[in-house]
């Protein structure tokens, strides 16, 4: 017996004195989360990457997010075959959705995967003691920067949401489950926006230090321009003129329609701009998932879905020698610019020219950009700012500039009114398809009148707000409601 | 008393031979005949010696005249007598009650049976090879009381095995085999005529020893070792096989009549078919498959041996799948010394595979009889309608396939080689002390591929496509190989104890600790474009093939390693009180530390009440054991708990991928706790001719593990594994049996079994369960849902809409909603009108089997029902526009003048997931007959033994299941897959063989 003992004894002590070790497993099919694997100038940069990933995506910026900010409002209808509804373009044309809408749904989840992804990056960047100390900041900047602009996004759209703006503990506390479900109020969110957006332009550099596909990032200029934006919808007149002044060293470019081609990509008027790059097959996923052929021409001789379709009153906003008309709208019958004939048996009579990608036209990835902000917004912007402040003399040159570049002549507008209403328009022919109109419309209080004028009806004290998605209503019962108006 | 512990002390240390004194006890070992016993073990605990009676019965062995010698041999009762100097004649008596007199395997050691407390189904080789089936859980179907097999009739497939219920939603719910003492995952590459002992651990004291690994129970198989005189086992059949039952498709004339109902347009299709073709008949033939078996078993005073080779050849009823498996074994055992034995094993599987889509069985249920195979000029068929038949132009009227072009175009090989082996040492370090250290491993490889003719397939899908106009982008053939492999290993050490205390107190220990590595899986793909027509031309030497190279996979998945502690103790007091502790503490590499070691105990405690004075009087009763058991079991294979960097989409050119952390892990996930309590009893009558045994039991998954979703806002899109609910199992198992000898040349038997089991999810903790939407059918519509609404349903649960019957007014099929109105398919709500409307698997399944010897003919009946199960008839579901249908739709379905019909009016559009199509999945099918012929050969003879025999596999089958079988396997996955729903899906089987067993 007392043999069996020292026996099991010996071996159980070398077992298990080395049995700890022994179940340290290195995984080799996933790499874990490791702060010394993050811990090299190229890994902290992956994890900024990551985020503007995001905006490749389809629930970020392809076909739902059309849906909710160009087919929703008047500059835009569903298109495509009457029978096709796109899942939910028909109801959100029609003004007719609700909570369950999925694109809502798709926008809202987009939106927090980012932010999920820059607090990631906020979480692990101060802990990155090996990356050099300028890029850090830079990365910090960034992160801030763009976790600013998916807040903005959302605050636009839904109104008051939940600022998540740390990682949670797992599992949640009860503070973290708060922080989660509670929708803050719209002030709030704003404030937080115009706070991060604060420090990422201490930390962004000018665009101008940006070289190679760094130019692809956002800088300083990117931070005081939607810092611009947001004081804009804010009414905050004086800072909107203040942050358009820091926007330093940009410039229109001349040929308008140059910036939605492959040629005219992070050019001298590009302030944020989401790249997309081309490839032939689906395996190497860099550009935005079907945004382009989701609003290519359809039917015989097109090679698109078809949907996205400019409305009749946007082609008919433009005035007469307009160049921004032919850079905006595909026009059935048309020659494109590399030379591709537009059938006239394709359904639709026009299409989304922003969207084009000559190279890789019917292809899931193409190399079709989205320019979130550009230069000519910036001088928009102020002009509105100063005519708000009573300054309409100072406003009339900038809107001007804009109308210059477009190969139209100075505006006939003269009083304050008239001013404010040729700004408006010329910030939708400006900015057509840039995901801009149907805030704008609703920011400024031109919706009722502009969706009667599209002849669909704009519920006032409900078409404000999108519907919170119904998932998001479930899962935070006792914490937030929904919009008004009986979504 | 004293005579038991010896024979048990024997029976366990039945392979030690020992040197004792120098002087040489001669004798012969008879039956009652007086016919010599060969391999009958002589034993002397007082010599420390034991010898193997020869071919003849006559054994040598070294002891002095007046020790005791204990004989025994399996099937007899043991002797004990005085060693005399002159040769000796022991006359052994067969066993009546052999059952419980056997010895059964049980974890790290062996028990008698009569002194086991625990619940084990135990089948002996003859029974498992009487059935010519490839694998062997496969024969044990309907055998064994609590353990539910469903029958895959793949060639070379894998039969699902459910003990005692289903614990788990998400985790693996298969049992842990333990093949000579190495843990695996299956046994197909085990031959069946290698097996000795096929043993299922049942409950939870004796599944325990087992720990994480035991939840779903365990199965012990044991190989043939070598006993006696060189023998030459020659075992070889061959036969045929076919479909158990067919599904009969409408006609040409049927499908034209139901379908131009269906398009409302009378002269789609005319009546009159030129063509009429049967699509099941053209992808199938009668299968055929033969087994060749040789092996060679032998022992002498320091070696026992045993070498085999095998052979199984399958020819599919699906054309062109061919199976083939081909083993080598050996197994050695050497006695080095008085004290040490070393026993080695080592086999050799190679399986060669040659698969054809099984999608191919649906789209002949789906594509039209009006289209040909091939047109007169050789090209394949295609649903194209002109004039109403079918023809070479026209138009398309499905987007079916042509079934026979899909088989022929299908190129795919696969080849399988596994090692396994292992070497186990065996020291006696005094009487009653034994130490054992076994390592065992196993080396898998397994390569592929799959050569597509692209061009050829573009061309086939319709007639009048010539190759220039395929798009020069397009692929012209595409090449898939894989390659994976893995090692993994065991090695385990343990002491075993055993000595008898002031005669009455039987102790027995084991305590031991072991080590296992699953190693890395190794996975390599490649996949190219535009190769060489000829597979002899695709690894050319010095052709640098990157540019044509489109896909490419290189994976190493995680290594997952068990450090483990176990010890049992077992007791029995005054030969009639059991008690069995056993406890082992596993450490897993697959939880996060602090969540990586767990204990689980069990206790088992049995009484013999046959051996109290009060009973041993009653006339009748020959054994009456009362047994009872709790304990606690893990199951470890559960999603894994890796919080990971997820690489995401790449940011533009030459940049780096981006990366991130888009899921949250639950740290305290671990394995899943099973906690079983069970009782029973064990009974024998009328001079052992009746046996029988009750078990119950009352099993409770504590912390089941589903995904929940993490809220919207987090940001966090992957759901989390937690441990969120659980899941019960009640049920209870009668076994029967009746063996009687009438005379010298008759005896007979007739036994069954019956298990019921209920299953239930039984709670769920967390609102925010990811719903897992499952049993999808292709096109749209599912079959299966587990979320938060499932709480009190049995796991794998069919949710669909309930079918209502027809409108009158118009043959549409109508639907129960919410409320209990009858509605149509378009004023259905997902969300609300959907309900839970029975289980995959069945509550109950049961067994029988009955026989007889009559002189030298042996016969032979095995039958196997189950109860209560449900099965969703996909392929019919699936059936859409312009598809055949089945041939009893087409003679009774609704019209305006026949508004009563039993089938709706024809129609187009995807049917929702309904009750219509789900059916009861209850059957009885004789699973085996057979019956065989001894020839009457002298022993002396170069042949001794010949046995003829025929054997029919699952002849006759009563199911009320429409389809080809009610056993539908699906993917296997019960809760995330199509378990239960038949589509795609290989029928059921019957085949007929005949055979011979030769011995020399």
């Amino acid at each position: 017996m007392k043999r069996l003992y020292i026996s099991l004894f010996i071996l159980a002590g070398l077992f298990s004195g080395c049995s700890d070790d022994f179940l340290d497993v290195d995984q080799t099919d996933k790499i874990p989360v490791d702060i010394d694997y993050l811990n090299t100038d190229s890994k902290a940069t992956e994890l900024v990457t990551s985020i503007y990933n995001q905006f490749l995506s389809w629930d970020m910026s392809s076909f739902g997010w059309n849906g909710v900010t160009s087919i929703i409002s008047d500059d835009a209808d569903k298109g495509s075959d009457p029978g096709d509804t796109g899942s939910d373009k028909d109801v959100l044309d029609a003004l007719t959705y609700n909570a369950s809408t999925p694109s809502f749904e798709s926008v809202w989840k987009a939106n927090y995967a980012g932010i999920n992804k820059c607090n990631q990056a906020l979480n692990y960047l101060p802990q990155l003691d090996k990356v050099t100390p300028a890029l850090r900041n830079r990365l910090i900047g960034e992160a801030k920067f763009m976790r600013a602009f998916m807040y903005f996004t959302l605050v636009k759209g839904y109104g008051a949401v939940p600022i998540v703006d740390r990682l949670a503990n797992i599992p949640l506390t009860e503070e973290d489950k708060a922080m989660q479900l509670t929708r803050k109020p719209v002030a709030e969110v704003y404030d937080f926006i115009q706070k991060d957006l604060a420090e990422a332009a201490d930390f962004l550099p000018e665009k101008s230090t940006y070289a190679g596909n760094d130019k692809q990032r956002v800088s300083k200029g990117s931070a005081y321009a939607l810092l611009a934006k947001v004081n804009l919808y804010l009414k905050n007149w004086q800072a909107v003129i203040d942050n358009c002044d820091k926007v330093t060293g940009y410039s229109l470019v001349e040929d308008y329609s140059s910036q939605f081609k492959l040629e005219g990509e992070f050019g001298p008027e590009s302030i944020f701009e989401i790249n997309g790059v081309g490839s032939p097959t689906s395996d190497q996923k860099l550009g935005i998932g079907n945004y382009s052929v989701s609003q290519a021409p359809r039917g015989a001789g097109g090679w698109g879905w078809g949907f996205n379709t400019p409305t009749q009153g946007l082609a008919n906003a433009y005035e007469p020698g307009d160049v921004r008309k032919n850079a905006t709208i595909i026009f059935r019958g048309s020659v494109l610019y590399d030379g591709t004939i537009v059938p006239t048996t394709v359904t639709n009579p026009m299409y989304n020219y922003k969207a084009y990608s000559s190279d890789f036209s019917n292809l899931e990835f193409t190399d079709t950009n989205l320019r979130y902000l550009r230069y000519a917004e910036v001088l928009l912007m102020k002009a509105e700012a100063l005519n708000e402040l009573g300054q309409t003399g100072a406003a009339v040159p900038l809107l001007d500039a804009v109308r210059k570049r477009a190969n139209l002549g100075k505006t006939p507008a003269v009083s304050q009114a008239d001013v404010r209403t040729a700004i408006w328009k010329e910030r939708r022919v400006e900015l057509a398809f840039e995901h801009d109109r149907w805030f704008d419309l609703v920011r400024t209080g031109q919706a009722p009148a502009a969706m009667a004028a599209d002849g669909k009806t704009f519920v006032v004290g409900k078409h404000e707000l999108w519907p919170i998605p119904t998932f998001f209503i479930r899962e935070s019962v006792g914490y937030s409601t929904q919009n008004p108006g009986g979504y | 008393m004293k005579n038991f512990i010896f024979s048990f002390l024997a029976l366990l240390l039945l392979p030690i031979y020992m040197m004792g004194q120098a002087q040489a006890i001669k004798g012969k070992v008879v039956d009652s005949s007086g016919m010599g016993i060969p391999g009958a073990i002589v034993a002397s605990s007082d010599a420390r010696a034991t010898a193997d009676a020869d071919f003849d019965g006559n054994f040598t062995i070294n002891a002095k005249p007046g020790d005791i010698l204990k004989v025994s041999m399996l099937g007899f009762d043991s002797v004990s007598v005085p060693a005399t100097a002159t040769p000796m004649t022991i006359t052994l008596k067969e066993a009546g009650d052999t059952a419980l007199k056997e010895v059964v395997v049980i974890g790290y050691g062996t028990r008698k049976k009569i002194d086991n407390t625990s619940a084990v189904s135990s089948l002996k080789s003859e029974e498992i090879t009487k059935m010519k089936v490839s694998n062997a859980t496969q024969a044990i179907q309907g055998k064994a009381a609590g353990v539910q097999v469903t029958s895959s009739n793949t060639p070379g497939g894998t039969p699902s095995v459910i003990i005692r219920g289903v614990g788990t939603a998400l985790g693996g719910r298969n049992p842990l085999y333990v093949v000579d003492g190495m843990p695996t995952d299956n046994i197909n590459n085990i031959n069946t005529n290698d097996i000795t002992s096929y043993e299922v651990l049942k409950d939870a004291s004796a599944l325990a020893i087992y720990g994480t690994r035991g939840a779903n129970g365990v199965i012990m198989i044991t190989t043939k070792t070598g006993k006696g005189k060189m023998t030459i086992d020659f075992d070889s059949y061959s036969g045929f096989k076919s479909a158990l039952k067919k599904v009969k498709m409408a006609n040409s004339e049927g499908f034209a009549r139901y379908s131009n109902a269906a398009f409302n347009d009378p002269t789609k299709f005319s009546l009159n078919q030129p063509i009429n073709t049967n699509w099941y008949d053209e992808i199938t033939r009668t299968g055929t498959y033969s087994e060749n078996n040789i092996a060679l078993s032998g022992s002498s005073e320091s070696v026992k041996y045993f070498l085999s080779a095998g052979n199984y050849q399958e020819k599919g009823i699906l054309n062109g799948t061919d199976y083939s498996r081909t083993t080598i074994r050996s197994n050695n055992e050497y006695k080095i010394s008085d004290r040490l034995r070393l026993s080695q094993n080592f086999s050799v599987t190679s399986i060669k595979n040659t698969p054809k889509p099984l999608s191919a069985f649906t789209t002949a249920y789906r594509q039209s009889p009006i289209v040909p195979v091939r047109y007169a000029n050789g090209k394949y068929g295609v649903p194209f309608v002109n004039n109403g038949i079918a023809a070479q132009t026209g138009s398309q009227f499905n987007s079916v396939g042509n079934p026979v072009s899909a088989i022929d175009y299908n190129n795919e090989k696969q080849q399988t080689v596994i090692l396994q082996g292992g070497l186990k040492l065996d020291f006696d370090i005094t009487k009653s002390l034994k130490f054992t250290s076994q390592f065992n491993g196993e080396f898998y490889t397994y390569k592929q591929y799959n050569y597509v003719d692209n061009l050829a397939i573009w061309l086939a899908a319709d007639p009048n496509r010539v190759v220039d106009a395929y798009d020069p982008k397009s692929n012209i053939n595409t090449l898939t190989r894989n390659r994976d492999q893995y090692f993994n290993w065991n090695l385990s050490n343990y002491f075993t104890y055993n000595k008898v205390f002031a005669e009455i107190h039987d102790v027995e220990v084991t305590a031991g600790i072991e080590a296992n590595v699953i190693g890395t899986r190794e996975k390599l793909g490649i996949t190219r474009k535009n190769v060489e027509a000829n597979s002899n031309y695709w690894a050319l030497d010095g052709v640098p093939y990157a540019a044509n190279v489109v896909g490419y996979t290189d994976v190493a998945l995680n290594q997952q390693k068990l450090s483990s502690y176990f010890a049992r103790f077992q007791y029995k007091l005054m030969d009639r009180y059991l008690f069995t502790g056993t406890v082992r503490r596993d450490g897993s590499s697959q939880f996060s530390e602090g969540n990586r070691w767990g204990t689980f105990p069990s206790f088992g405690a049995g009484w013999i009440v046959t051996k109290e004075n009060f009973l041993s009087n009653v006339k009748g009763l020959d054994l009456l054991k009362i047994r009872g058991s709790w304990g606690r079991l893990g199951n470890q294979k559960v999603p894994l708990n890796n919080q990971t960097f997820t690489s995401g989409l790449n940011y533009g050119p030459d940049s780096d991928p981006g990366i991130s952390v888009d899921s949250a892990v639950d740290p305290n996930l671990s394995w899943e706790i099973v906690e079983e309590l069970s009782a029973g009893f064990d009974i024998e009558m009328f001079n052992n001719r009746l046996k029988g045994s009750f078990d119950v039991y009352d099993k409770n998954t504590t912390n089941a593990i589903l995904y929940v979703l993490p809220y919207s806002t987090s940001g966090l899109t992957q759901r989390t594994a937690t441990h969120v609910g659980e899941v019960s199992n009640k049920g209870y198992e009668i076994a029967l049996r009746w063996d009687d000898k009438i005379n010298d040349n008759l005896s007979y038997w007739v036994g069954g079994n019956f298990s019921h089991n209920q299953n239930k999810l039984a709670s769920l903790n967390n609102p925010s369960i990811a719903p897992i939407v499952a049993g999808n059918l292709g096109n749209g519509q599912n079959t299966k849902m587990l979320d938060i609404t499932s709480v009190g349903q049995p796991i794998g649960s069919f949710y669909m809409y309930e079918y209502a019957g027809i409108d009158p007014a118009n043959g549409q099929m109508l639907y129960y909603n919410a409320s209990g109105n009858k509605v149509a398919q378009g004023a259905l709500n997902e969300v609300n009108d959907k309900k839970y409307v029975g289980s995959v698997l069945p509550t109950a399944n049961y067994g029988v089997t009955l026989g007889l010897t009559y002189k030298a003919i042996d016969f032979s009946v095995d039958g196997y029902g189950t109860g209560g199960a449900k099965v969703y008839n996909g392929k019919k579901a699936q059936r859409f526009s312009g598809e055949n249908v089945e041939a009893s739709l087409t003679r009774d379905f609704w019209t305006s003048t026949n508004t009563t019909a039993s089938n709706p009016a024809p129609f187009n559009q995807v049917p929702v997931a309904s009750t219509y199509y789900l059916e009861s999945a209850d059957f009885f099918r004789i699973n085996n007959i057979t019956l065989g012929y001894k020839l009457p050969l002298k022993e002396e003879g170069f042949i001794n033994y010949c046995r003829i025999y025929v054997n029919a596999v699952n002849p006759f089958i009563t199911q009320k299941f429409s389809g080809f079988s009610p056993e539908a396997l699906g993917d296997g996955e019960l809760v995330t897959g199509t378990q239960g729903v038949e589509l795609d899906a290989y029928p059921s089987l019957r085949s007929f063989v005949i055979g011979a067993n030769l011995k020399f």
